[in-house]
């Protein structure tokens, strides 16, 4: 419940801080809903022709849109740095996050919101509005997935970005790992084999972001629901398990790389 | 016409020198292969047929990667300016003794040669996996012709929007607009063959096929009258923008000239 | 009681060696060499509760290392530490409660917003109510002269300003130990005087003890009454700073001027004359050595004195001759 209040504080803040800048904010929020709906043509042109994939329509593709773009929303609006946490410890700018009494991977994480994010965040929710999903416990279970959603893009890149207490500078590699990540997120993963679709599950957990949590939304099922409450997890508690590690071996930017 | 020229070449080399880079834009494009090959490859299976609306599954493969070689090959030229124009950049280098647009033409162009070789050699190996022997060598030829019209355009459009940063605090936004403007109605995800008729007429109005259909779809169905007609598009095309941007550019220098930077 | 023990601090970084040029890249990458770097070397010390205590050292010394490790952000490699008998790295969150910390180079007021939202957000870091927040603020913007700043966005805050208002809003939760590492750092003049008065003036006040570093020579003998000198990660030396000036700050330097023309062959034994002009003499002298009336009787009888102004060696100058010495016994 403290943390809880925190995080209100520094989400005021962060808006407080948009608000400097108020027409670029909205401009950005307006031109990311174009931007996803322009590139939503093309799965209208796809099954305008095929109407349908191994189960997978128009509108279940609409539900993937909608919770993929939800949860990145969620993720960059409201912990926006989840995405430069490993520019933010090779920097050496956790200083200032350790020197405050509170949690330091929640603090840095909702430090920053990515105005475009709120773009994404209405377009994910009109999208699901439109899917014909929109009922009562569609709804509960399209929340449940946007959840699940947040928690695998937010635990997935705070478990590639902690690298750099190891390795150092690892920005290129979780870029890669991003953009990896969110590629094949708006892909179904029935659209792969076996070897793919395995991966999609644990290296580059794609499926539980995007295509999981649309075929949950469309049907209850067990297999669906056990993946989808135990994915995230696993990815939440293993990225606070890493950071905390790496944590004790953060050298606040103190070591410069030597050339000789 | 010589200082362009090194300019190109420094370009070149300085790309070289990072490795790092250059591991990523491979893999890059090596996922994104291997998905378009994944979701069509599954189409094809479903359909149950070996065309469709002419394209084969190698068709739609390769004519991917020559799509994407394109479009992960392009340097974004507009971040590069507009970043000039927001920190004042520009000032100083409208005063060098060369064209601030042919400048960043050069440095692209050497750029872009470099990144798009590599992501040539990379997906023609990634596509010959996944779909089998590469097109005809006159695909080839049709393609790199188109190519040089494509890249000019592209370039056209980038500097546009690098230099939209005088009258606008964002460009970002711009930039998205028009990359998913080229991924649909340039046929980068899904080949204009295969667009109902309406939309394909639409598109063809557009200067969008000719900046990504071009190349590709030449690539990997070498077609004499379909080069012909892409050529002269590309043409007016060119002509149209290369006026747009020369107008664009006089206004902003004189807004330069006026406001001081 | 003591406010900050340290008993054999230790801390030392792997920094990975590269060789220039992409060959050395690759090979680093693949069989990367490191280079062991010891920051701190074996520090012990005693900080008592609300004393003011300077750090100093030149840059690489291990100063912003030991506060770093002090506060909670960096794990030492050995040795032990208590700040208000909390071991930091261990217990960090609830040091952060009693302790302000103020970075010179990393500033923790929101960028673009004006600083009374950062210290309205600080309130609620801290779990202060509201309205004590508020009284706080009042309070304080007094004390730093800040009221008129608040309202602006910090981004449009001259360097001066904006560091009276890091150190403000580090004290807001009314700590008991301020840790300021490099807060004069980039200033001018009047702009550090103006810093190290208010900070004076709120130690005073609040009994807050404080733990400064700096390699300005000012910041110490404006603020702080005993001093440790760092270097290579060890202390180097340790005292009150009247005692350092006591002890190193012996040799005076004198100008006067006359009223008629002086003998350019003037000269006063055991003292060193740097300048005779027509009117006037420059000199310096140690006054161990030489005792200072000896030296005054000479001058007074050599004409009638106009003028005289007498000036002490600069502060870093001293510090720099304990560095050499230092680094001699190496």
């Amino acid at each position: 419940m403290r943390q809880v209040k925190f995080i209100f504080a520094l989400w005021k803040a962060n808006l407080q801080a948009a608000m400097e800048f108020r027409a670029a904010f909205f401009t950005q929020i307006i031109f990311m809903m174009i931007n996803n709906g322009v590139y939503f043509i093309f799965w209208i042109l796809y099954f305008d022709k095929f109407n349908a994939v191994r189960g997978w329509d128009i509108n279940t593709m609409m539900l993937l849109f909608g919770i993929t773009a939800s949860a990145w929303g969620i993720g960059a609006f409201f912990f926006g740095n989840f995405i430069s946490l490993a520019e933010v410890i090779v920097g050496g700018r956790l200083d200032y996050y350790l020197s405050l009494p509170r949690p330091v991977l929640l603090h840095v994480l909702a430090s920053k919101s990515i105005g475009s994010g709120m773009g994404d965040l209405i377009y994910g929710i009109g999208s699901f509005m439109l899917s014909g999903y929109f009922t009562p416990d569609g709804t509960l279970r399209f929340l449940l997935g946007v959840f699940a959603g947040v928690c695998i893009f937010i635990g997935f890149l705070v478990i590639v970005q902690s690298l750099s207490f190891w390795l150092g500078n690892t920005v290129a590699l979780s870029q890669f790992a991003l953009s990896a990540l969110l590629t094949f997120s708006l892909y179904p993963s029935v659209l792969f084999d076996a070897t793919t679709k395995f991966i999609l599950l644990t290296l580059i957990p794609a499926a539980l972001i995007g295509t999981i949590p649309a075929e949950f939304v469309r049907e209850f099922s067990w297999q669906s629901a056990i993946q989808m409450v135990s994915g995230p997890l696993v990815f939440l508690f293993l990225s606070i398990f890493i950071f905390k590690l790496g944590l004790k071996r953060y050298e606040s930017g103190s070591a410069i790389q030597v050339e000789v | 016409m010589k200082k362009y020229l090194s300019i190109l070449t420094m370009q070149i080399i300085n790309n070289i020198a990072y490795p790092g880079d250059f591991l990523g834009r491979s893999i890059s494009i090596a996922t994104f292969i291997f998905i378009f090959a994944g979701l069509w490859g599954t189409t094809f299976t479903i359909a149950n047929t070996d065309a469709i609306n002419g394209l084969t599954f190698p068709n739609m493969v390769w004519y991917f990667m020559m799509a994407e070689t394109l479009e992960l090959g392009r340097p974004r030229i507009n971040r590069t300016i507009s970043e000039q124009v927001k920190n004042g950049e520009v000032a100083y280098i409208l005063n060098k003794p060369y064209n601030f647009l042919l400048y960043h033409f050069s440095a692209g162009l050497g750029d872009g040669a470099v990144r798009m070789t590599l992501n040539l050699i990379v997906g023609s190996i990634v596509a010959w996996i996944l779909a089998g022997a590469p097109p005809a060598p006159l695909g080839w030829l049709m393609a790199f012709v188109t190519l040089i019209g494509a890249w000019i355009l592209h370039f056209c459009f980038m500097a546009l929007i690098g230099l939209a940063a005088f009258v606008v605090e964002e460009t970002n936004s711009f930039e998205l607009i028009y990359q998913k403007l080229v991924f649909i109605l340039g046929g980068f995800l899904f080949p204009l063959d295969m667009f109902p008729t309406w939309l394909q007429n639409i598109a063809y109005a557009l200067p969008f096929p000719y900046m990504m259909y071009a190349p590709a779809r030449l690539f990997v169905k070498p077609d004499v009258d379909l080069f012909w007609r892409m050529l002269g598009g590309q043409a007016i095309w060119v002509t149209v923008f290369v006026f747009i941007l020369a107008f664009v550019y006089q206004r902003s220098e004189k807004y330069l000239t006026v406001n001081g930077g | 009681m003591s406010s900050i023990e340290v008993t054999n601090l230790q801390k030392t970084f792997q920094t990975k060696r590269k060789a220039a040029g992409m060959r050395g890249s690759l090979r680093a990458l693949f069989k990367p060499e490191y280079n062991t770097v010891e920051a701190v070397r074996g520090l012990s010390f005693q900080m008592e509760a609300g004393e003011l205590l300077g750090f100093i050292g030149p840059n690489g010394a291990g100063k912003s290392t030991t506060i770093k490790i002090l506060t909670g952000i960096l794990h030492p490699t050995s040795g032990d530490a208590k700040v208000l008998g909390f071991v930091p790295w261990k217990e960090r969150q609830k040091l952060a409660y009693h302790i302000g910390t103020v970075f010179g180079q990393r500033p923790q007021l929101w960028y673009h917003l004006p600083a009374i939202d950062t210290f309205m957000l600080f309130g609620k870091i801290y779990e202060l109510d509201d309205c004590e927040t508020k009284k706080r603020i009042s309070f304080l913007s007094e004390a730093f002269e800040i009221r008129d700043l608040l309202e602006t966005p910090v981004r449009k805050l001259s360097l001066g300003q904006r560091m009276r208002c890091e150190v403000a809003a580090s004290l807001l939760h009314r700590p008991k130990l301020l840790l300021l590492d490099e807060p004069s750092i980039g200033l001018d003049v009047v702009a550090k005087q103006h810093i190290r008065d208010a900070i004076r003036t709120m130690s005073q006040e609040e009994k807050v003890g404080v733990l400064l570093t700096s390699h300005d020579a000012g910041d110490l003998e404006a603020l702080c009454r005993r001093v440790i000198i760092i270097n290579h990660g060890q202390i180097v030396y340790e005292d009150k700073v009247s005692n350092l000036k006591r002890k190193f700050l012996t040799r005076k330097m004198v100008e006067v001027r006359y009223a008629e023309e002086v003998p350019p062959t003037f000269s006063i034994d055991g003292v060193e004359i740097l300048k005779v002009g027509s009117y006037g003499v420059k000199l310096r002298f140690d006054t161990t050595k030489t005792p200072v009336d000896a030296v005054m009787a000479h001058l007074s009888q050599a004409g009638e004195l106009v003028d005289i102004t007498v000036s002490d060696p600069p502060l870093e100058e001293v510090i720099a001759k304990i560095y050499t010495a230092n680094s001699v016994v190496e």
